[in-house]
């Protein structure tokens, strides 16, 4: 599989017997154990890193359906009480006409935490499998799935705002409800389950693949 | 590739893939136990779900609206469905499971909504929290049952607030209102639930509840009666309005009392009627318990208006019965005539006619029979003189025609009726008012003017108005003889001679001789009493002739005056006789002779002659008596001039208006005479007593 710019000829780390620190990015001769300016334990391969992905990740997902399940936050009006899931909120939101704020929370709320799973799944996959997207593809879905992780933390966000802004006694309240907890969790095992990922490992598809070639 | 040494190869492949597991499954491991606990969890804490059927859904929303016990939240509507066929509403309640054995067969639930009456406001929390499904439940656990049908209003038993469970019943023309409160005393201690016609639709039933521990004051014999609304009534006292308070006067009410102590306790579903007014329910107590009526009917000849329903049928002015109904009746075969008749359907009440034994509607027609076998009719009679109502009288009538009664199935036995007893008070009442407007007012008036004015010309009379000026000569004459010499002497004579008797008495001591003289000396005193009393007398007949000439200056009449004049002369005339003048004079010299005779005793001095000394004494009395005689005449002779004054007088006076005054004059005048007459008989009859006193 040839990839644009790619050079057969480039050695990688591993062919030059030296590995690189992944805190620090001193460069250490292959077999060093830990490096001496940061202290982290020095692996060219982290052979665990799969199985911590799939962990961080099962947790996460297991922590995406009671976040959907339960209300996220509860209104709490001087004649009623009202708790709304994420996906409800949504759609409330979209019957009152609010299309771009129903958007903006399907987006950050749905789409991406969806996507982020989908995402780390098929890394974690086409790791050990062959695919049809090419190394650069794959490591570009990483930088973006990690990036963007953090950014699902914001209904988080908006949910302690709002607690913390609309507490007028008996008149109004609004509680931040059990799904927010969930979702949290699952935004943090998520971010945790991509960072385990070590993406490396994407380029040593490439090189097995050239090894057969030869 | 490196090559590996083969030995290495030889450890184990599971081994290798547990030493190769990373310790960040034990993550996800944690969360599915985690996970997993928490919903068995909530899954063994969910308590099972029921469903409750209401007629409407009245604001039940899923998920909000709360299932209440005891105001504490014990479950949530889980869904709202509709029943089968569209029949009402079915909430989907989540029990608590902690209260969930609980609800039984035995639990009710109702729906609690804002609601506003006379009597208050209630469930105003729901106002802004929503309604919410208030249940109720024993606290015992039986038979559990999963699906309920809810209540239409707030039960009246719920768990906490037992009570007496009672039904109450309107008596004939009662009422009940729904829902409301059993006051006793001012104090509610039991409420009424919802009402509901009888199946015979005769009267209403309600349930109530007493709740405990005003339980204990029900009895038997506890009556209880309607206080809803008021009473207004106009009595000698004035107008009165009766209410016992504003909530029941707008809400309705029902209160009780015990009239009778000492009733056993009652036990649930027992059955009280309600009565109209605290009168009737008083009264109900000391009457039998109210029977299953007899009915019976009343054909009256004539039809007569005034005859209403509810009219009382009256048995010896006991009151036995109420008129049902009334119709008209056309029964050619029956009454031979093709008239109208009234027909009267009434309830007779077996109780109320004391029957001993057996109070049902039979005996009281066995008993009716033989009453109307033996003479007893029917017959209409007033019942109230001003409104002109009628009631119905069961008479017994002498020689009535034979009666049987008619009995069986179906047919309503008929009373015969007889001749009514009406009295028509308009018409007495017009036959007053017409006789007075017939009486002779004007003519009475008429002649009272014309005596008034002959009244006021003789008493204007010259001579009317100088007969107490005669009358008062007349009196002056009666002065002077009394005032005379001689009758002034007496007192001076009788001194005299007593001064005589003393020295005569001081020697007749000596002498040894006292119990013959004290006989004597008595004698002598009351002789001398006697004339004192006689010469008193006088005076009084003075004031008595005083009066009568006051009576007579009175007399407005002519003629009485002139007769009267020509009285007053001839009793001048009779005093100045030489009789009367010398009355006197006689009883002076009786008393000389007795002091005379007194004298000579005193200078004989012989005891000797005492007894004849004292014959001579009683001699010298009837001397006085004697002389006294001639008084009798004297009197005589006045009298018959008073009487003839009388009869003149009366003569004149007879019919006339005026009369009384006269007559009255007349009959001093004659008490006057008689005065004198029984002094004179008196002196008649025992002479000496004018000397004696006696």
């Amino acid at each position: 599989m040839e990839v644009a710019g790619q050079n057969p000829s480039i050695k990688s780390a591993r062919d030059l017997g030296v590995v690189a620190c992944t805190r620090c990015l001193q460069v250490w001769p292959a077999g060093t154990p830990s490096c001496a300016r940061c202290g982290s334990t020095i692996v060219a391969r982290d052979e665990k890193s799969l199985q911590r992905v799939w962990a961080l990740w099962l947790v996460g997902l297991m922590c995406y359906v009671p976040a959907n399940m339960y209300p996220m936050l509860q209104t709490r009006t001087l004649l009623s009480v009202q708790e709304d899931t994420i996906v409800g909120g949504a759609v409330e939101l979209m019957h009152h006409g609010a299309f771009g704020i129903a958007l903006i929370i399907l987006i950050a709320s749905v789409v991406i935490p969806l996507g982020k799973f989908i995402a780390i799944a098929f890394l974690a996959i086409s790791v050990k499998r062959p695919s049809m997207v090419s190394n650069h593809h794959r490591q570009l879905m990483y930088e973006v799935v990690e990036y963007i992780g953090r950014w699902s933390m914001i209904d988080i966000f908006v949910v302690a705002i709002m607690s913390s802004l609309v507490q007028l006694n008996t008149l109004a309240a609004v509680n931040p409800g059990r799904a927010s907890l969930f979702f949290a969790l699952s935004v943090i095992f998520t971010m945790l389950s991509a960072q385990a990922f070590d993406s490396r490992m994407i380029w040593d598809a490439q090189r097995a693949e050239r090894n057969i070639d030869r | 590739m490196n090559d590996t040494p083969t030995p290495v190869t030889i450890e184990p492949a599971r081994k290798l893939f547990l030493s190769n597991a990373s310790f960040v499954w034990i993550i996800p491991l944690l969360a599915l136990i985690i996970a997993l606990g928490v919903a068995w969890q909530s899954y063994n804490s969910r308590g099972p779900l029921i469903t409750i059927e209401f007629e409407n859904g009245a604001g039940i929303k899923t998920r909000e609206t709360e299932l209440r016990f005891r105001d504490v939240a014990v479950g949530v509507v889980e869904d709202v469905k509709f029943a089968s066929g569209l029949s009402g509403v079915v909430a989907h309640v989540r029990l608590d499971k902690d209260v969930a054995p609980y609800v039984d067969v035995g639990a009710s639930f109702w729906v609690v909504q804002p609601e506003l009456s006379a009597r208050g406001v209630s469930g105003l929390e729901t106002v802004l929290s929503g309604v919410y499904i208030e249940g109720t439940w024993d606290g015992d656990i039986g038979p559990s049952q999963s699906s309920f049908k809810g209540l239409k209003d707030t039960p009246l038993y719920r768990y906490g607030k037992e009570g007496l469970e009672i039904t109450l019943r309107t008596t004939a023309g009662g009422s009940l209102t729904d829902d409301s409160p059993i006051t006793y005393r001012g104090i509610e201690v039991g409420r009424l639930g919802k009402a509901q016609i009888s199946q015979q639709g005769s009267f209403a039933v309600a349930e109530a509840i007493i709740y405990h521990p005003h339980s204990r004051l029900i009895s038997p014999t506890t009556r209880f009666w309607d206080t809803s609304g008021f009473t207004f009534s106009v009595g000698p006292s004035g107008a009165e309005i009766n209410f016992s308070s504003i909530a029941t006067l707008v809400g309705g009410g029902v209160t009780f009392e015990t009239f009778v102590s000492g009733g056993s306790a009652v036990s649930d579903g027992y059955s009280f009627e309600v009565f109209q007014d605290e009168a009737s329910a008083r009264d109900s107590v000391f009457n039998a318990s109210e029977a299953e009526p007899l009915q019976m009917r009343v054909v009256f000849d004539e039809n007569i208006s005034g005859l209403s329903v509810d009219a009382p049928v009256e048995l010896n002015g006991l009151q036995i019965g109420r008129v049902e109904g009334l119709s008209g009746v056309i029964d050619a075969d029956a009454f031979g005539d093709q008239r109208v008749r009234l027909s009267a359907l009434i309830n007779i009440q077996p109780a109320r006619l004391g029957l001993q034994d057996d109070v049902s509607p039979e005996a009281a027609l066995e008993f009716l029979s033989r009453q109307i076998e033996d003479g007893l009719r029917a017959r209409l009679a007033s019942a109230s003189l001003l409104s002109g109502g009628l009631k119905i009288e069961l008479v017994e009538v002498e020689d009535a025609p034979q009666y049987v009664v008619q009995t069986g199935e179906g047919i309503i036995p008929i009373i015969p009726s007889t001749n009514n007893e009406i009295s028509d008070v308009t018409a007495t009442v017009a036959g007053v008012v017409s006789r007075i407007n017939n009486l002779p007012i004007e003519d009475l008036l008429n002649s009272a003017i014309q005596f008034l004015n002959s009244a006021d010309a003789l008493i204007s009379d010259q001579d009317l108005r100088e007969t107490p000026q005669v009358v008062k000569a007349l009196l002056g004459d009666f002065r002077e003889i009394v005032a005379s010499e001689d009758v002034q002497d007496i007192p001076v004579k009788l001194n005299a001679s007593l001064g005589r008797f003393e020295t005569l008495l001081a020697q007749l001591e000596e002498e040894a001789f006292a119990t013959q003289l004290v006989a004597a000396v008595n004698a002598a005193a009351t002789a001398a009493n006697g004339v004192n009393a006689s010469v008193e007398g006088v005076p009084a007949l003075i004031a008595q002739l005083e009066a009568v000439a006051e009576k007579a200056e009175n007399l407005p009449l002519e003629d009485l005056t002139k007769q009267l004049t020509t009285l007053t002369a001839s009793a001048d005339a009779i005093l100045g006789t030489e009789a009367a003048k010398q009355l006197p004079a006689d009883l002076g010299s009786a008393l000389n002779e007795i002091n005379a005779t007194l004298q000579e005793l005193r200078e004989g001095g012989a005891v000797t002659n005492i007894n004849a000394t004292l014959d001579s004494t009683r001699k010298a009395a009837d001397a006085v008596a004697v002389s006294t005689q001639d008084l009798p005449a004297l009197v005589e002779r006045v009298r018959v001039v008073l009487n003839q004054a009388n009869e003149t007088i009366a003569g004149y006076n007879r019919g006339e208006a005026l009369s009384r005054d006269a007559q009255s004059a007349l009959r001093d005048i004659s008490k006057a005479a008689e005065a004198m007459t029984s002094l004179a008989r008196m002196l008649e009859r025992n002479p000496s007593s004018l000397i004696r006193g006696r």
